[in-house]
């Protein structure tokens, strides 16, 4: 592979792995894949519009002698983006909430899993660290403090959860991004673990707050933890 | 079952799968329309058609995909009903305008006003990579490309806005 193909492939798809051969021995197209995936970020977040709340239009009634049985559906083929957005189990039992407000999780630790699905481009592999402009614009010095010791930062953003802005931190392990959302007002009484799809993860209790920290199921998170709990400091 | 309680399911099922991806039905169409209001439209349409055709998604695990596809053709429906004239990135409407809603980043906004220039031919693939999280197959059956043509499209798109963010920087 030469550089312009490495070039068009990387542009094209900056999640291509292909061509390390070339690219270890190739600084100019490290600097170029580089500036890729640090671009890539960005279009990630310009995209990133806001979204009115949502509002059902009139729904016509469907002819029930027509309605499929869901028991005709293939009972086990268990939805991928049910497992990641976890149980919508409210929504489940007494429907979703329109006019105003958005689906309501079971639990923090489904809202925590279902957030991910929502954020795709926060999971991209990256060796690009976030400016510490957008580091500091996510991580407000009134939330908390946090030393540079959690790792190399490649996402850094603002998120919802729970009807609250938390940062939402993304850090590379050995097994691909880690996700580490900061939550200084939600309480809880004990570790909760997480099971997603293909991903683990644990909400720990930090003083008044808690931090959420989930990666591959692979990635042995204990290393994480105890480095991201030594670098964040609630600001209140 | 009987045909009450399949209704019930049925309407449960409907909206369980909205209240997960409107923000992704929405800001698909937005960037495929680039008007907002525009894009409500279609995402209502789209919910119609989905409330309708709802049996004939069998396996949930593809309904983020089957939405999009259903976001896709409304589009092109809305715009085959009416004649729109060009964008003009000078003279938008207030509803093209509020895309472009300008936050506290401006090297953001130059970019969101790049991705907003791009053809629709580039900034749709863009849209569903980087937004939707789908690969480059995905999004030549989504598309009904080959892939080669969409890592063309990927590449120019990207290459577009790298030299726009250049050009930025020298200003």
């Amino acid at each position: 592979m030469n550089c312009e193909e490495y070039r068009h492939r990387i542009a094209a798809d900056p999640s291509f792995d292909g061509g390390a051969g070339h690219l270890s021995g190739c600084q100019a197209c490290q600097a170029f894949r580089n500036e890729v995936l640090l671009l890539d970020d960005k279009i990630a977040r310009a995209m990133q519009i806001d979204v009115p709340t949502l509002r059902l239009p009139e729904l016509p009634a469907i002819d029930a002698d027509n309605v499929v049985p869901l028991a005709a559906r293939r009972p086990r083929a268990r939805p991928a983006w049910f497992a990641l957005a976890a149980t919508v189990l409210l929504a489940a039992v007494v429907g979703v909430r329109m006019f105003g407000v958005g689906v309501t999780y079971e639990s923090l630790a489904d809202e925590v899993l279902a957030h991910l699905d929502h954020e795709p481009a926060s999971l991209r592999p990256s060796t690009i660290p976030v400016s510490d402009k957008q580091l500091a614009s996510a991580v407000p010095a009134n939330v908390a403090r946090l030393d540079h010791d959690a790792g190399l930062i490649t996402y850094a953003r603002s998120c919802e959860i729970n009807g609250r802005t938390v940062p939402h931190l993304v850090i590379q392990g050995e097994h691909g991004p880690i996700t580490i959302l900061l939550m200084p007002e939600e309480a809880i009484a004990e570790a909760v673990s997480l099971d997603g799809e293909n991903t683990h993860g644990v909400i720990l209790p930090v003083g008044d707050g808690s931090i959420a920290i989930i990666g591959a199921r692979e990635e042995k998170l204990e290393r994480v933890e105890k480095s991201v709990l030594n670098s964040v400091m609630w600001s209140t | 079952m009987n045909k009450s309680s399949a209704e019930t399911a049925r309407r449960r099922r409907f909206d369980q799968v909205v209240a997960v991806f409107h923000a992704d039905m929405y800001r698909y169409a937005a960037w495929l329309c680039r008007d907002k209001a525009i894009a409500e439209d279609v995402v209502q349409e789209a919910m119609l058609r989905a409330w309708k055709s709802l049996d004939a998604l069998r396996d949930d695990a593809a309904a983020k995909q089957w939405l999009l596809t259903i976001v896709r053709r409304e589009n092109a429906r809305y715009f085959e009903r009416r004649r729109l004239e060009t964008v003009d990135i000078d003279n938008l409407t207030a509803s093209q305008a509020a895309l472009l809603a300008e936050g506290p980043d401006e090297e953001l906004n130059d970019l969101r006003e790049s991705i907003f220039e791009l053809d629709d031919d580039y900034r749709e693939p863009l849209v569903l990579q980087v937004l939707m999280g789908y690969s480059t197959t995905e999004i030549g059956e989504m598309m009904g490309l080959k892939q080669g043509a969409v890592l063309t499209r990927l590449h120019r798109a990207r290459l577009k806005l790298k030299e726009n963010v250049a050009q930025e920087d020298r200003l």
